[in-house]
């Protein structure tokens, strides 16, 4: 998997950018706001078709025209792609069209043509963050290895809205519970598929995640688990109807998911230090990006967002250990410092200064 | 802004009152009609009157009708133990189409879908079942769209014709004719292969 080239056209702030980034280790160093994470921003929404951290498109429009545009060529399984991202601001509203090979594709259908693994700061929380976040990060990683998975949660997302709404109607009297069942079926149809898919990852996460944190930590027991809903999912759901009507809201289902983080037997969310947290957030990413590798055939491209800076000595080198020589990586920093020198004499720099984007050296 | 003149106005707002059609299109479309002839204006009036004084709905099935029953279920060589249920109009117009169906059609005129406060009461779903109950229905098939609400729609359905004692059937998922396998979406090349066929 590699990122050829890429071009913006009005992507937050950067007006016009044609980048050829090389093959190997990418470092693109700049002060704060310069917009290190808005590129590494655009890379990840060819992966993952929305943004992954924008909460309304409308942040992602630059300052020129109500239109941006993410282009880019890549190279998946030895094979050429073009995949483009246009955004078109239309009043208060955002049309986003994506095109692969010219094709038009929809949002849920783009994930899996090209894939990345992405490292944030935001990442670091979470073990501590709430369940949600844990979610996002299965989510991110399934969605590009797992067919259907995308538009399954895109479903299960317009199958809940549905439901609760209905569910305010039935408490509310305007309308019969006879309905429910319909939708009852359908919560289960999707969330059995997203449930499943969310299982076997984890499965499969958990020796490579073992692995690597035993490594880092000397010998620390890094376990997973995946909280997903009930056994009996469709006999819970029915009886979780009184509950459901009190609340207004759908009580039993994925997105109530949890992936439960153990160190040597203990919770990882009440007694981790933030040392073994990080190292448990890194050795999870390390284990995602082994995941997509084996079941994609690939590498992903590995996009490290500022995170190296945020590790001390021994859990970087741990991490670079892992990710340089191999397929392609982007890293932004703020500052030279962290890399070790080795990492860096193959590594191509380049400098970012207020959305312009040139080689170093 | 400058105001226009009072009938220009009225017409701008009531085009843009038409699916589609925002205030910018609207505009376009009430300065071109006063550009036109007199008679292309008076012709498109008249046709939009016309097509509200003689076309209704067929008291049937819901279908568009000239009259109380529409053509097909007026017509004397169509199969009535075959009934299939549609969301609109437009859809019977896509099965008939075809040319394959020659059953009678039931229009439910719209989904299941709470959010948009409609349920079965909103829909035709009682004279549906009124109209399973009495008339030698065999088989129903529940053509509504494969979305989420279409899917809902369908299940509901379902659960309330089975035990009426007749057969309810849904159209099947394939792959689309002529189509090149390898620009399917993934999800219908799944569906298609785990609803495969022997030759």
């Amino acid at each position: 998997m590699e990122l050829k080239r890429l071009e913006l056209n009005n992507h937050r702030n950067y007006a016009h950018l044609d980048l050829e980034p090389g093959p190997g280790v990418n470092v693109f160093v700049g002060a704060n706001g310069q917009g290190k994470t808005n590129l590494l921003e655009a890379v990840a929404m060819l992966a993952l078709s929305s943004s992954p951290r924008a909460r309304r498109d409308q942040e992602l429009l630059g300052p020129v025209t109500p239109a941006a545009r993410i282009h880019a060529e890549v190279e998946s399984a030895g094979r050429g792609l073009e995949v483009t991202i246009t955004l078109q601001g239309e009043g208060e509203r955002v049309r986003r069209v994506i095109e692969v090979d010219g094709v038009r594709r929809r949002g849920f259908d783009l994930p899996g043509h090209f894939r990345v693994t992405l490292f944030w700061p935001d990442d670091l929380g979470l073990v501590k963050a709430g369940p949600e976040q844990r979610r996002r990060f299965l989510n991110q990683m399934l969605v590009q290895v797992e067919p259907g998975y995308a538009r399954n949660l895109a479903a299960l997302r317009r199958v809940l809205e549905q439901r609760n709404s209905l569910l305010k109607r039935i408490a509310a009297g305007e309308e019969a519970p006879g309905v429910l069942e319909a939708w009852n079926a359908e919560l289960v149809a999707y969330g059995s598929d997203i449930a499943g898919a969310r299982a076997r990852a984890v499965e499969e996460l958990r020796p490579y995640a073992a692995e690597s944190h035993a490594e880092i930590a000397a010998g620390e027991r890094l376990e997973i688990a995946y909280i997903g809903p009930p056994e009996n999912f469709g006999d819970a759901v029915e009886k979780s109807l009184g509950d459901d009507l009190r609340r207004g809201s759908t009580t039993i289902g994925p997105h109530h998911d949890d992936l439960l983080i153990r160190l040597d037997g203990r919770d990882a969310r009440s007694y981790a230090s933030q040392g073994q947290q990080r190292t448990a957030v890194v050795s999870l990413k390390l284990a995602e990006a082994a995941l997509v590798t084996r079941r994609a055939g690939e590498r992903p491209v590995l996009l490290l967002d500022d995170v190296l800076s945020e590790l001390d000595a021994e859990r970087r080198a741990a991490l670079l250990r892992r990710v340089a020589g191999e397929g392609q990586v982007i890293i932004t920093s703020a500052e030279m410092g962290p890399f070790p020198a080795d990492l860096i004499t193959g590594a191509r720099v380049w400098s970012v200064n207020s959305g312009r984007i040139e080689a170093c050296g | 802004m400058p105001q226009l003149p009072e009938p220009l106005e009225r017409l701008i707002s009531e085009l843009s009152r038409l699916p589609g059609v925002g205030p910018k299109t609207a505009q376009r479309l009430a300065f071109h009609l006063l550009r036109a002839d007199r008679q292309r204006a008076e012709s498109l009036a008249r046709a939009i009157v016309d097509m509200k004084l003689r076309i209704g709905f067929c008291e049937r099935c819901y279908n568009i009708a000239e009259g109380s029953l529409c053509a097909i279920c007026s017509s004397a060589r169509r199969d009535t133990t075959l009934l299939c249920v549609v969301e609109t109009p437009l859809d019977v117009l896509a099965v008939e189409r075809t040319s394959e169906f020659a059953g009678l059609y039931f229009v439910l005129n719209g989904v299941i879908s709470p959010i948009d406060g409609v349920g079965p009461d909103q829909l035709h779903v009682p004279q549906l079942l009124d109209r399973v109950r009495g008339d030698g229905v065999v088989e129903v098939i529940v053509a509504t769209d494969a979305d989420i609400e279409g899917e809902a729609t369908a299940v509901y359905l379902q659960r309330a014709l089975a035990p009426l004692g007749v057969e309810v059937t849904r159209p099947a998922h394939g792959l689309p004719v002529g189509g090149d396998l390898e620009y399917a979406d993934e999800l219908t090349v799944a569906r298609a292969i785990v609803g495969r066929r022997s030759f």
